[in-house]
C-alpha cells in the first residue's frame, strides 16, 4: 500500500447482536465500493464486552437486533455516550438502521418500559399498533434514485425541531405512518427504518456516506463513478413493481 | 363425533372430492379450510380416527423430508398412516390430512412451527419432533424468541406429548428446558462426534438461552448445531438419548451409526441423498420410527427405496444434462446447499431463484446472510439469478465477487447452459413458491434420475 492510498476506518458495532436482517450486507457494500475505487476499508468489529473507540473512526454502523439484543447493546453504548456524541458533533459519519435508528434518540419503548437512548439526535420513539411491515420507498435529497427497501417496526419515531427526515415516504409507512417522513438526517448521522441491507440496491446512499467520510478525513469527498447498472436495475425493478401495485403487502 | 364436526368433515370431504376427483387438483388445504371454518374443534374431533398414536414433525428446515420418511417407514412396517406428505403444514393442511382417509393406525403430521399451537391442543400427538430452529421469514413469523414461546405454549396444551428435540441446537434445547420445567417428557437426539467441518456463519443462537453469555463450542456440525456449553451457567448440550457416530457425508449421500437408549441395538443407516443436515433429519426420523415400533431393517429399507417427490434434492436428466433441484429458503438452508455444491468437484452451473410471494416472505433481506462468498473461488462456476427478485440476487452475487446473468425461470437457465458441455451439472436452488413451477418444468422436459 502506498503512503498516498486513502483509507477509511469503519466501526461496525456489535455485528453478532445487531444482525437481524442481513445488516452485514451494508459493511460489505462499503468495503467493496471503496476497493473498486482503489481505496482501503479498515473495518473494526466491536464485540460484546469490548470498549469501542471512536477517536479514529470515519464511519460507524449500527444495525438492528431483537428487543433483548438491542437492550444489551444500548447498555454498553451508554457508557460510551460522551465519546460517541463528540464523534457525531465533529461531523463523524454514523449510519443506523431499524433498531439502531431508535437507539440514536432520547428514549424508546420496550414493551411498556421506557429505555434511555444515546441522545445523539433530537428524536424519541414510542409504540403504536399495528406493526408497520412492508416494502418502503423514500424520496431523499441525498441521492438521485429513490431509496427502496423493507421496514418492520412497532416503534413510532418523532423528530425534534431542526432534525431533517431522511426523506419522504412515497410507498410504505416511514417514521410513524402518519407524517409521511422517513428516517433522520442530522449533521452526518443517517437513521432509517429501511432495515437490513439498506445500501446494496441504494448505491447513492452508500456513496453519500463514503463521500461525507472522505470529505471529513481528507477534505475532498469526490468519488470516482462506478458501474451501478446491476444495483440500479434491482432498485428500479422493485420500485416499478411497488408503484404499479403489483406487490400485495401482508 | 359432534354434529358440527360431522357436518364439517362431510363438507371437507365434499370439497376434497370436488377438487381431487372432479377438477383433478391437489386437495392439500381447501377441504381442511372449509371444514375448520364450520368446526374450529375439528382436529380434536378427528384425532380419535388414529388408533395407535401420532407423530408431529416441526422445525425450520427439513420437516417435509423427515415427516415423509417417518410415514413411509411406518407403512413399510405394515401400518396405515394419515400424512400431509405435500407439506401443507398449517392447521387447514393438517385437518385435510386427517380427512383424507377413514381411519388409520398412525397420523404422521408435518406442522409449521407457529401452527403447532393450533394443532397440538386438538391432536394431542404422542410425539413432537423438533428438528431445528433457524431464522426464517421474520416478516411473517417474527423473531425466533416468538417462535420458541409459541412452541412452549403448544406443548403446555398437550401434556401427554413427548418432545423429541435436537440436543445439538441451543434454540431447541431452550424450548425443551422450558417445556420440561412445565412437565413435558423430553428426549434428545444429536451427533456425538466432531465432523471436522469448516465452520459456516452462525447467524443466531450464539448466546446462552438461560443467561445471555456467549456460548462456547467443542465442535460445530453446521450453523449453531454442535457440542455447546455456557461458560457462565449450566446451559449445555444435554446427554443424548439417541446419537449418531461414525458419520460419513459425501456427494453420494450420508451414512452413520445410530445408537442410544432410544434406539435399541445400534444400527448403521445409509441414504443416497443429503448433506450433514440430513444426518440430523434421518436420525430424528429413525428415533420417531423406532418409538412407533418400526424395526431398524424396515427403516433402512425405507431409505433404500425413498424417492424425494417434493422438489427436495430431486435429480433429473434434461437433454443429457444432470439437473438437481433443491429448496433453499433461508440462510441456513442456503448455506447447506452451498456446502453440497462445494462437495461436487465438477464445474457447474447454478440457478439461484428467489421469489417474494406471500409463502416465501416478502422480505428477502436474508440473502445478505448467505455465504455466497464461499462460491467465489469455484472454478468454472456459471451463476444465474432467477425469480421475482432476480435483480436483487444478481446484486448479492456481484458483491460476493460472482458475475451472474438474469434468467427468470428454469427454461431460461436450461437455454443458457445449452451450449456448455453436457457433463456440466445444473443446480436449481429455489425458495418456496419457485419450487413447484421449477419441478413441473423439469418433470416435463426431463426424466427422473435417482
Amino acid at each position: 500500500m502506498s503512503a498516498m492510498t486513502k483509507s477509511l476506518r469503519i466501526v461496525h458495532l456489535f455485528p453478532e447482536l445487531l444482525n437481524l436482517y442481513g445488516d452485514s450486507g451494508n459493511i460489505l457494500v462499503l468495503r467493496r465500493r471503496l476497493a473498486w475505487r482503489g481505496l482501503v476499508a479498515d473495518v473494526a468489529e466491536v464485540h460484546v464486552g469490548e470498549r469501542p473507540s471512536f477517536a479514529d473512526a470515519d464511519i460507524v454502523f449500527i444495525g438492528g437486533g431483537s428487543d433483548r439484543e438491542q437492550r444489551i447493546v444500548c447498555e454498553s453504548l451508554l457508557a460510551e455516550q460522551a465519546e460517541l456524541s463528540s464523534f457525531v458533533e465533529d461531523g463523524g459519519v454514523l449510519a443506523a438502521v431499524c433498531g439502531g435508528y431508535q437507539l440514536l434518540g432520547h428514549s424508546y419503548l420496550m414493551g411498556d418500559e421506557k429505555i434511555e437512548g444515546l441522545s445523539l439526535v433530537d428524536l424519541y420513539t414510542d409504540r403504536g399498533e399495528p406493526r408497520l411491515i412492508g416494502n418502503v420507498v423514500v424520496e431523499s435529497p441525498i441521492c438521485d434514485h429513490p431509496i427502496v427497501g423493507y421496514e418492520n417496526h412497532g416503534g413510532r419515531t418523532h423528530l425534534g425541531e431542526g432534525v431533517e427526515p431522511l426523506g419522504s415516504v412515497t410507498y410504505g409507512h416511514g417514521n410513524d405512518g402518519v407524517t409521511g417522513q422517513e428516517g433522520c438526517l442530522y449533521k452526518n448521522v443517517l437513521g432509517t427504518y429501511v432495515h437490513g441491507p439498506l445500501l446494496p440496491k441504494n448505491p447513492g446512499v452508500a456513496d453519500y456516506l463514503l463521500s461525507r467520510a472522505l470529505e471529513r478525513r481528507y477534505g475532498n469527498g469526490e468519488l470516482e463513478p462506478l458501474d451501478d447498472a446491476a444495483e440500479l436495475t434491482a432498485n428500479k425493478s422493485m420500485y416499478d413493481r411497488l408503484m404499479a401495485g403489483e406487490v400485495e403487502e401482508q | 363425533m359432534s354434529l358440527p364436526s360431522a357436518v364439517a368433515s362431510g363438507a371437507g370431504r365434499i370439497v376434497r372430492w370436488g377438487l381431487h376427483d372432479v377438477l383433478g387438483r391437489s386437495a392439500s388445504q381447501l377441504p381442511g379450510r372449509v371444514a375448520l371454518a364450520i368446526d374450529p374443534n375439528l382436529i380434536a374431533d378427528l384425532a380419535p380416527k388414529v388408533r395407535e398414536g401420532s407423530v408431529v414433525v416441526c422445525g425450520t428446515n427439513g420437516k417435509t423430508t423427515t415427516n415423509n420418511v417417518v410415514a413411509s417407514a411406518l407403512e413399510a412396517a405394515g401400518k396405515s398412516v394419515l400424512c400431509n406428505r405435500d407439506g401443507a403444514n398449517m392447521a387447514a393442511g393438517v385437518a385435510s390430512a386427517l380427512l383424507s382417509g377413514p381411519s388409520a393406525d398412525w397420523a404422521v403430521i408435518e406442522a409449521d412451527e407457529l401452527s403447532c399451537v393450533h394443532i397440538l391442543p386438538g391432536l394431542r400427538p404422542t410425539y413432537l419432533v423438533l428438528l431445528n430452529l433457524f431464522r426464517d421469514q421474520l416478516d411473517r413469523a417474527g423473531e425466533i424468541e416468538h417462535v420458541q414461546d409459541s412452541l412452549v405454549s403448544a406443548l403446555a396444551s398437550s401434556p401427554e406429548t413427548t418432545l423429541v428435540a435436537c440436543g445439538d441446537d441451543p434454540l431447541c434445547v431452550g424450548v425443551a428446558r422450558r417445556a420440561a420445567a412445565a412437565g413435558t417428557r423430553v428426549l434428545y437426539f444429536g451427533i456425538d462426534e466432531d465432523l471436522h467441518l469448516p465452520a459456516d456463519r452462525v447467524p443466531e443462537a450464539r448466546f446462552c438461552q438461560a443467561c445471555g453469555a456467549e456460548l462456547s463450542y467443542d465442535w460445530r456440525a453446521y450453523a449453531q448445531m454442535g457440542a455447546f456449553s455456557c461458560p457462565n451457567c449450566d446451559f449445555a448440550r444435554p446427554a443424548l438419548d439417541a446419537a449418531a457416530t461414525g458419520v460419513s457425508v459425501s456427494r453420494s449421500g450420508v451414512s452413520f451409526d445410530a445408537a442410544g437408549p432410544l434406539v435399541g441395538d445400534p444400527a448403521r443407516l445409509t441414504a443416497g441423498f443429503g448433506g450433514v443436515y440430513m444426518v440430523y433429519n434421518l436420525l430424528a426420523a429413525f428415533v420417531a420410527a423406532r418409538l412407533a415400533g418400526v424395526s431398524a431393517n424396515d427403516f433402512q429399507h425405507t431409505l433404500d427405496t425413498y424417492r424425494p417427490e417434493n422438489g427436495r434434492l430431486q435429480r433429473f436428466v434434461v437433454n443429457g444434462r444432470e439437473v438437481t433441484l433443491n429448496l433453499a429458503k433461508n440462510p441456513t438452508g442456503f448455506n447447506q446447499n452451498i456446502s453440497l455444491l462445494q462437495a461436487d468437484e465438477r464445474p457447474k452451473a447454478v440457478l439461484f431463484s428467489i421469489n417474494d410471494n406471500f409463502n416465501d416472505g416478502r422480505d428477502i433481506s436474508w440473502i445478505w446472510d448467505v455465504d455466497f462468498e464461499r462460491l467465489a473461488a469455484e472454478k468454472g462456476l456459471v451463476a444465474l439469478a432467477g425469480g421475482t427478485r432476480a435483480a436483487d440476487v444478481r446484486v448479492r452475487l456481484k458483491y460476493a465477487g460472482i458475475d451472474s446473468a438474469v434468467t427468470p425461470a428454469v427454461e431460461g437457465a436450461l437455454a443458457r447452459v445449452a451450449s456448455l458441455p453436457a457433463d456440466m451439472p445444473l443446480y436449481v436452488l429455489t425458495n418456496y413458491s419457485a419450487l413447484w413451477p421449477a419441478k413441473a418444468t423439469l418433470e416435463r422436459l426431463g426424466e427422473r434420475h435417482d
